[in-house]
Order: structure tokens, then C-alpha cells, then sequence
């Protein structure tokens, strides 16, 4: 288990890494924030104001390690500050109201598109040399377009042309959150749209990687042993070739993952999805500084868990970094 | 070199060329040829396109077209300038840690990580939120901050693995500075990972740009593919149907995104050699059995190559292979260099027969004939040598008889018949699917090359044994499945409480060993074995050696034994093969070929082995 600890350590330490640069960003940028904010405010906050909103910032005229301390022990309270495009609730609430949200539609929308954009990648690679090849410049096409840009046309024509699926909001404005079945199918029915992009936008960049993966196993010793054994196809594909082939991805989530999250972030926008990424782009429009760092913080920190948890799969897969275990 | 050389032969990198081309150019002289400034509002509003409004117009009455135009000089230079610096910070992060190792690598593997896990999107935004003024700069630059790290991580594994070769142990050792091995040496060989990583930053930083834009955060002042799709997405664009406002810009980022990624494919499949697809392979020669064997032989011909035509820019190693091998024919008037068969005395029944196999790689260059002509009848009980350089074709004529060939290889002739122990002829080259796995491993079972990777790394022996016991012996139940990989194991001087062991807790002698104990597990008539010895050590490889011989002696299977070492050959094998250029040059008893060479060829190797003191 020297490898997962030596990961956990890692991640402990990127988790430390997000929590301090998001101290510092505020402090170390150009700019002050208190100024950008009064000028913003078009003469509604008073110059006078700007010392209170300083103090409510947590930016003073102390040393900036004092401030730090004071900024660990608000965050070891679950205390992230007061929102002020939502003066005075708390951007802790703001947060939890809004992550369900995300987390069930990026979380499943990014685990759908893996396991289709994996098995389709396998599928190519065994077919290579084939009409699939045909396929690699139509998916590279797919994977360059922007989220936002293949909302919009998903919402033309789905939402706005056909008319099938609703194309604000994350369910129906007439009912009440509860936990009642029609409820629920509402919420999958506002879902289907935002969730159909996630995976369109992303799941071609899981196939080439596993496509040129697996294309690659499939020359190793192991697998032409495996098929001289005169093991069915299935077996050598899944069993030697892919099973092999998938290792990188894996490793290869933290990058991916990163991408999924801006991607996704982009269309909660368009959506009006209720989740994280509206969120942020309404604090950044609000020049809400206390929710944007806020959001910022627990989405970094949501990331690294997710890569923790594609790591402890990885040793479950990959025998070599049990060793010494 | 001429210029139609520098030409790439793939359709995919030359559609991906002209699209960029075409977007530079727009981008360089579209705002030129636009007949509206892209900031002028007009009474014009929201009209589709005409020919006084190419692209039709915006709700405020600008028109599309130059806006476009104006945006694909933004989202280029921002793409750009991000993918520059971005590349800049990944070589320079990814080749100091990498090669100066140590607490310098471990503190920049560790910033890596943290940028390369802090998710990219919301730390722009957050940064471009705190920006006082958004230039074009600042945005390209903080996009750069948030996108180095996944190719600064690519580098530095390349960085690792170059810093042991050789060359750059030379220039060590000639004093030269740290600072001129890492960036005159190490770097330029890997310009194919800082290309296709700038490319991929090109592409990060367009897509980044278009998005901050999308959200307002753009630059304000200048008109991006982003801020069109922003004012697009804030007048309602897409109620009122204007499709010609929204549509361009994004089609315009996804397609210059295709056509830097189509690119990007040339330079993947210049570094991985297996990712050649069909038609793009034609001009390269790859495939795994031809890949080592012809790139190989080219190095070898090159040098009796002699006066061969100069090859022309883009040759490849199958043309100078080529021009070689015609010539090799052309002097095949001299008797002496006809091949030379005689009888094989062995007693036994023959179990493979391969008669006139001729196997062909066809190239953009034409075809090259990997295995010409050559017949050869293997007894059962037999030990059989087959000796030759590497790229003589012996691989390939292995491959051909267990059936390993990959394409492009072709079989143009010949045949190959498996007789069983009644005496039933098989033809291999013409069995169904289902009827060639039955008879794999059953009959004819292969030890690979490498014992490195002959096994799968992430299943333990257990499983590499049960598998083919399952398939090829559908009613056992799983206990006695366990006992036989057992009792192989323990044949083959294996503990059998091994058996759970991964290959990585294995040494190579002993991957080695179990490989060939999982070739015995269904006791099969013949066993090829591809340089089973060559890279384990000496000691351990007279013991393995041994260990073969013995279980050949218990069990009575044939062997087929390929390698370039004939000392060894002569020692173990009954009859030898040596081949050169594809063709069979001598084949008969080991016995006569020890005392009695004929061929100049296999006369020149057992004199070279005799002065270096290798033959008793």
C-alpha cells in the first residue's frame, strides 16, 4: 500500500496547494479586489464602505501570515465568508445548495462517457485497418468542438426545433423540490440535455486515447501469446489487450477530469443548470469575490477526491503497485 | 530534397495542413478584404446573409463576416501566444526535473501536480475575474498558467528515460555543460512530444479563450470567435433563429481544433510506429513482424547496399531493403550461391511441412519479399535450429506457421500442412477461426521472444495458466485445473506456491521458465520458441537451456528454435535452417553443417565463431 499512501500524501499536499493559492490570489494579483468592486458598483457601494468590505474579505493591513492563520481557522469552521452578491448568506450555504446539482450531472454524465468513449475506443482498435479508421477524423472533429458551442446547437434543435426536452433550469419552475416521483422525473427530464452535451463533447477524447492504446497493446509479446494460445477473441481483447490498454487512462483521469469540469462548468451556463458552474459564472459576473473563491476552493478539492479515487482503482488493477504491500 | 517530399503522404495531416493554412491565411488578410468595420452598428439588424452582408448581420446590425474574420485573427493569436508559453513552461519544468533528478525533480513533480490536478477552468476564471485590465496578453498568459502541466509531465518521463542512452552518457563524459546536454542534446529528440504538446496547447488555448470569452471574460475591447458567440447567446440569437451570428464561430473553433489534432496524428504515428493505419502504412513498412525485421535488415544491407540508386527524400527502408534484395538475385548466377539442401536423416514422421512459402510486404515503394521459396520438413521428436541475422525473414516464417502474421504481411505462395499423430494433414494457411484455436496450443504451442513481456503484467500465473487449461479443456473442474498449472510449475524448477505470483515478482529466468510451463501445460506436439535465451544472462541461460532439453526428453515434442547465435544451434539442434534476405541459404543435419558448410554465407559465420574461440 506504499503507493496509495504516497499518493494520499500527494493529493494532501495539492489539497494544501488549492487552499493556499486560493488565500493568495486575491492578495498577489494585480489589482486590489476592494477597488475593482467600488468601481464596478457604479456609485452604489460609498468609498467610504470599502474598509468594512475589506474586513468582510479577511484582507487587512496585518502581515499576510497572521491573515493566513485567521484564513486555515475559518476554513477548519466550514466558514468561507458571507456572499455579497447575496448579502448575508453564508457562501457556504450558496455551495451546498448548489453542488448536488453538479456532482449528479457531471458525475454521471463523466462516468457514461468514459465507460461508452472506452468500450467504443476498444471496439476501433480491434477493428483498425478497417472502415472504423474512417471514424478517427470524424471523432477528432467531435472532440474539438466547445461545449457551449454543442449546447447551443443541441438546444436548437432538440429544445427549440423539436421541441422535446426543456432548455433552462434543472426542473420544472412550477413544482416543489420534494422527493416525489414526478419530481424526480422532472429533474432527469431537465438533466437529459445538459448531461447529452457533457457526454458528446467528451466521450470522443476517451475513444482516441483508447483507441492508440490499445492499438499499441495489441503488439505486445503477451497478447500474441495470448491469441497462440488459441484463446477466443473475446478473451484476448478484453482479458490481455484492454485490460492493459486501460491503465493510462486511468492515470490520465486528473487531466481529462479537468477538461470535464471547465467543459461542464460552460454548459450549467447556458442551461441555467442550478449546480456549481452557474454558480461561479454569476459570482464572476457579480464580482462576488468570497463565492468565486469559495466555489473555486470546493471544486479543486472535489477534483482531487474524484483522482484519489481513480488511483485507489488503479492499484486495484495494476498489480506492480502493490508490491511491498 | 524537392519540395513535392516535404508533402506529408497521409490524407489526414494533409487535410489537417489545409485547414490551418486556410485559417492563417483568413486570419492574416480576412480583416483586409472585409468591406464593414466590425464595430459599426447599421440600421441593418439581424438580417441573414446577402451580398451586401456575406455572413448576414448581429442584432445591433455589425456584420457577421467581419466580426469573423476579425475574431479568427484573436482566437489564433491568443491560441498562439498560450501555446507558446505554455510549451516554454513544460519543456523547461518537464527537462530540468527530469534530468537533474533529485530534490529539484521532486519539488517540480510536485508543482506539476498540483497544476496538473487543480481543475484549469475554474482557476481562469477566477484569475481573469481578479484582472483589472483583460489584454490579450494577460488572458493568453494566465490561460498558459493553468495548461503546462500535463505536457511538462510527458517530458519529463521522456527527459528520464534519454538521460541513461548512451549518446548522452557521451557527451557526459566529454565534460559538456548540464545546460548544453539538456536543451542541444536531450531536447532535439524530443521535438515529436514538444510538437504534438504545443499543438494540443494551440488547440487548450483557442478552446480557453472562446470560453472566458463566452462568459464575458474575455477581452473586452477586442472581438473574439468567444465574444460573438457571448453577444450571440445574450440577444437571444438562438430564438430568433439567427443562425448565421452563432454558427460560424463555433464550427470555425471546432474545425482549426480537427484540423491542429489531425496533424497531430502524423506526429503520433511518427513516434508509434503501431498506430499506422492501413493506407498510411503503405509508404512506411510497419506491422509488428515486419517493423523489427525490415528496418533492421535495411541497416544491414545498407552497407553491401553499394552502388544502389541513391534513394530519394522520402525513401523509407524498404526501398534501399528492395534495391538490395533485387541485386542479392542478380548474383544468384554464381553456383556457389544457389542454396544448399540436403536430407534430413531423422527417423520420425514429418508434423510440419512447409512447402514453397513465399511471403510478401507490399510498400509505396513495391513489394518486398520477406520469405522467398523456402520449404523445410520437421519430424516429429526433431530439434530444429533456424539461424539468421535479424530481418533474414525467420520471424516472419515462424509467425507464418503459427499464424501470427499481422498485415501487411501476405502469404503470395506455398503452403503449410500440420500432420497429426494419425497422419490427418491440416492445411494452417486455410483453417477456419474455431479450428485454429483448437489446434493452438493443443499441437503447437510458442515461447515468445521476451520473457518480459511474453506474459501479461497484470494477472497473476495462476490465471495465465487457467485460462488456456479452461478453454482448451471445457469439463475440468477448477481444482484440477489449479493442480496441473501446478505440477507444470514445478516441472520447470518453480515452487508451485509461485503460482499467485504477478510476472513483475518474477526474475527474468524465472518468467522465462514459467512461460515455457505454460507452452507444456496442454503437452503439444511442437513448441517454437523465439530467442527464448536471448536476453537473460549467461548462467541462467545454459540453465534454461538444459531445463528445455530435459522436458524435450520426457515429453518428446519437436522444437523449433529460432536465433542469430549458430553456436548454440549446433549444440542443441538436429537440423539447421540459416536464412539471409528471406531466402533459405543452407539447411540440412547440424552434424554436416558443422563440418561440411557449403554456403560462402554460413562458411563465413562458422570461421568468424571459430576465431572467436565460440566452437569446440
Amino acid at each position: 500500500m506504499r503507493y496509495l499512501l504516497k499518493k494520499l500524501g500527494l493529493y494532501a499536499f495539492i489539497a494544501w496547494a488549492a487552499l493556499t493559492l486560493n488565500f493568495l490570489i486575491p492578495r498577489l494579483m494585480p489589482g486590489d479586489p476592494v477597488r475593482v468592486l467600488i468601481a464596478g458598483s457604479e456609485g452604489q457601494i460609498e468609498p467610504e464602505a470599502a474598509e468594512a468590505i475589506a474586513a468582510q474579505f479577511g484582507i487587512s493591513d496585518d502581515p499576510l501570515i497572521i491573515q493566513y492563520g485567521r484564513y486555515l481557522a475559518d476554513l477548519a469552521r466550514f466558514d468561507l465568508g458571507v456572499s455579497l452578491s447575496n448579502y448575508p448568506v453564508p457562501v457556504i450555504d450558496i455551495i451546498t445548495g448548489a453542488m448536488p446539482w453538479t456532482v449528479i450531472l457531471v458525475g454521471v454524465s463523466t462516468v457514461v462517457s468514459f465507460l461508452l468513449g472506452t468500450a467504443l475506443g476498444v471496439l476501433l482498435a480491434w477493428r483498425r485497418g478497417t472502415w472504423s479508421d474512417h471514424v478517427l477524423p470524424a471523432l477528432t472533429f467531435l472532440n474539438a468542438i466547445p461545449y457551449f458551442w454543442m449546447a447551443l446547437i443541441l438546444v436548437l434543435i432538440l429544445a427549440v426545433t423539436l421541441g422535446w426536452f426543456p432548455y433552462a433550469g434543472a426542473y420544472d419552475r412550477t413544482m416543489f423540490p420534494e422527493l416525489s416521483a414526478p419530481f424526480i422525473g422532472s429533474v432527469i427530464f431537465h438533466a437529459a440535455l445538459p448531461a447529452l452535451t457533457i457526454v458528446i463533447g467528451s466521450f470522443a477524447g476517451w475513444v482516441l486515447q483508447m483507441r492508440n492504446m490499445t492499438v499499441t497493446i495489441l503488439g505486445e509479446d503477451y497478447v500474441s501469446m495470448a491469441e497462440a494460445k488459441g484463446l477466443p477473441s473475446r478473451m484476448v481483447l478484453f482479458g490481455y489487450a484492454a485490460r492493459n490498454a486501460i491503465l493510462p487512462s486511468i492515470t490520465g483521469f486528473a487531466l481529462a477530469l479537468g477538461a470535464v469540469v471547465g467543459g461542464s462548468m460552460l454548459t450549467e451556463v447556458i442551461f441555467n443548470y442550478p449546480g456549481l458552474g452557474y454558480t461561479l459564472f454569476q459570482a464572476v459576473s457579480a464580482q462576488d469575490f468570497p463565492l468565486m473563491q469559495g466555489l473555486f476552493l470546493i471544486i479543486s478539492l472535489a477534483v482531487i477526491v474524484a483522482n484519489l479515487i481513480a488511483d485507489a482503482a488503479y492499484v486495484f488493477l495494476d498489480p506492480r503497485t502493490r508490491q511491498g504491500a | 530534397m524537392s519540395i513535392s517530399s516535404l508533402i506529408p503522404r497521409s490524407g489526414k495531416v494533409r487535410v489537417g495542413l489545409v485547414i490551418v493554412i486556410i485559417f492563417v491565411v483568413l486570419a492574416a488578410f480576412g480583416p483586409l478584404i472585409s468591406r464593414h468595420d466590425p464595430n459599426a452598428t447599421s440600421f441593418d439588424m439581424l438580417e441573414p446573409p446577402s451580398g451586401r452582408h456575406w455572413l448576414g448581420t448581429t442584432q445591433t446590425g455589425q456584420d457577421v463576416f467581419a466580426q469573423f474574420m476579425t475574431g479568427a485573427r484573436t482566437s489564433l493569436l491568443v491560441g498562439l501566444l498560450a501555446g507558446v508559453v505554455s510549451q516554454v513552461a513544460s519543456v523547461a519544468v518537464g527537462l530540468l526535473g527530469g534530468y537533474l533528478r533529485g530534490v529539484a525533480d521532486d519539488l517540480l513533480y510536485i508543482l506539476t501536480a498540483v497544476f496538473l490536478v487543480i481543475p484549469g477552468m475554474p482557476l481562469l476564471i477566477v484569475l481573469t475575474g481578479y484582472l483589472p485590465s483583460r489584454g490579450l496578453l494577460s488572458i493568453a498568459i494566465v490561460i498558459a498558467i493553468t495548461s503546462w502541466a500535463g505536457s511538462a509531465r510527458v517530458i519529463r518521463a521522456q527527459t528520464l528515460s534519454l538521460r541513461n542512452r548512451e549518446f548522452i552518457e557521451a557527451a557526459r563524459a566529454t565534460g559538456e555543460s548540464r545546460m548544453r546536454i539538456m536543451f542541444f542534446e536531450v531536447l532535439p529528440n524530443m521535438l515529436p512530444l514538444v510538437a504534438s504538446g504545443f499543438l494540443f496547447s494551440v488547440i487548450g488555448g483557442i478552446l480557453s479563450e472562446a470560453g472566458l470569452a463566452f462568459l464575458g471574460l474575455g477581452s473586452l475591447t477586442t472581438t473574439s470567435w468567444g465574444s460573438m458567440l457571448y453577444f450571440a447567446q445574450n440577444s437571444q440569437a438562438l430564438l430568433a433563429g439567427a443562425w448565421w451570428w452563432y454558427v460560424p464561430p463555433g464550427l470555425a473553433i471546432a474545425v482549426i481544433g480537427a484540423g491542429l489534432a489531425l496533424i497531430n496524428f502524423a506526429i503520433d504515428e511518427y513516434s508509434n510506429p503501431r498506430l499506422r493505419t492501413g493506407s498510411a502504412t503503405k509508404g512506411t513498412t510497419s506491422s509488428r513482424a515486419a517493423g523489427g525485421d525490415a528496418t533492421s535488415a535495411n541497416a544491414q544491407v545498407s552497407g553491401i547496399g553499394s552502388s544502389a540508386t541513391p534513394a530519394p527524400g522520402g525513401a523509407t527502408g524498404a526501398t534501399a531493403e528492395h534495391v538490395a534484395l533485387t541485386e542479392e538475385r542478380a548474383a544468384e548466377a554464381d553456383p556457389e550461391l544457389v542454396p544448399h539442401v540436403r536430407p534430413s536423416p531423422m527417423p520420425g514422421a514429418p508434423i510440419i511441412e512447409v512447402d514453397s512459402l513465399r511471403i510478401d510486404y507490399p510498400t509505396a515503394f513495391g513489394t518486398v519479399h520477406a520469405v522467398q521459396d523456402v520449404s523445410l520438413t520437421l519430424r516429429r521428436g526433431e530439434v530444429l535450429g533456424l539461424a539468421g541475422e535479424s530481418g533474414s525473414g525467420k520471424s516472419t516464417l515462424t509467425n507464418a506457421v503459427t499464424r501470427l502474421l499481422r498485415p501487411p504481411a501476405d502469404v503470395a505462395g506455398g503452403a503449410i500442412t500440420y500432420r497429426a499423430e494419425d497422419g490427418t494433414a491440416t492445411d494452417l494457411l486455410h483453417l477456419e477461426d474455431r479450428e485454429l484455436r483448437a489446434l493452438r496450443w493443443n499441437e503447437i504451442a510458442v515461447v515468445f521472444q521476451s520473457a518480459m513481456n511474453a506474459l501479461n503484467p497484470v494477472t497473476s500465473i495462476h490465471a495465465q495458466f487457467d485460462d488456456v487449461i479452461r478453454v482448451h479443456r471445457p469439463g475440468l473442474p477448477p481444482a484440477e485445473r489449479t493442480a496441473i498449472a501446478r505440477e507444470h510449475l514445478e516441472r520447470v524448477g518453480i515452487d508451485a506456491e509461485r503460482i499467485d505470483a504477478y510476472p513483475h515478482e518474477l526474475s527474468g529466468g524465472m518468467k522465462q521458465r514459467v512461460a515455457i510451463a505454460i507452452a507444456l501445460v496442454l503437452e503439444p506436439d511442437v513448441i517454437f520458441m523465439d530467442e527464448p535465451t536471448t536476453a537473460l544472462d549467461l548462467l541462467v541461460q545454459r540453465d534454461v537451456l538444459d531445463q528445455i532439453m530435459r522436458l524435450r526428453d520426457e515429453y518428446g515434442f519437436a522444437i523449433v528454435f529460432t536465433t542469430h547465435d549458430l553456436a548454440l544451434l549446433l549444440e542443441i539442434s538436429d537440423s539447421i535452417a540459416v536464412m539471409r534476405h528471406g531466402e533459405l541459404v543452407e539447411y540440412g543435419p547440424a552434424v554436416d553443417i558443422y563440418r561440411d558448410p557449403r554456403h560462402p554465407y554460413t562458411k563465413n559465420l562458422l570461421s568468424s565463431l571459430a576465431e572467436l574461440g565460440s566452437l569446440a
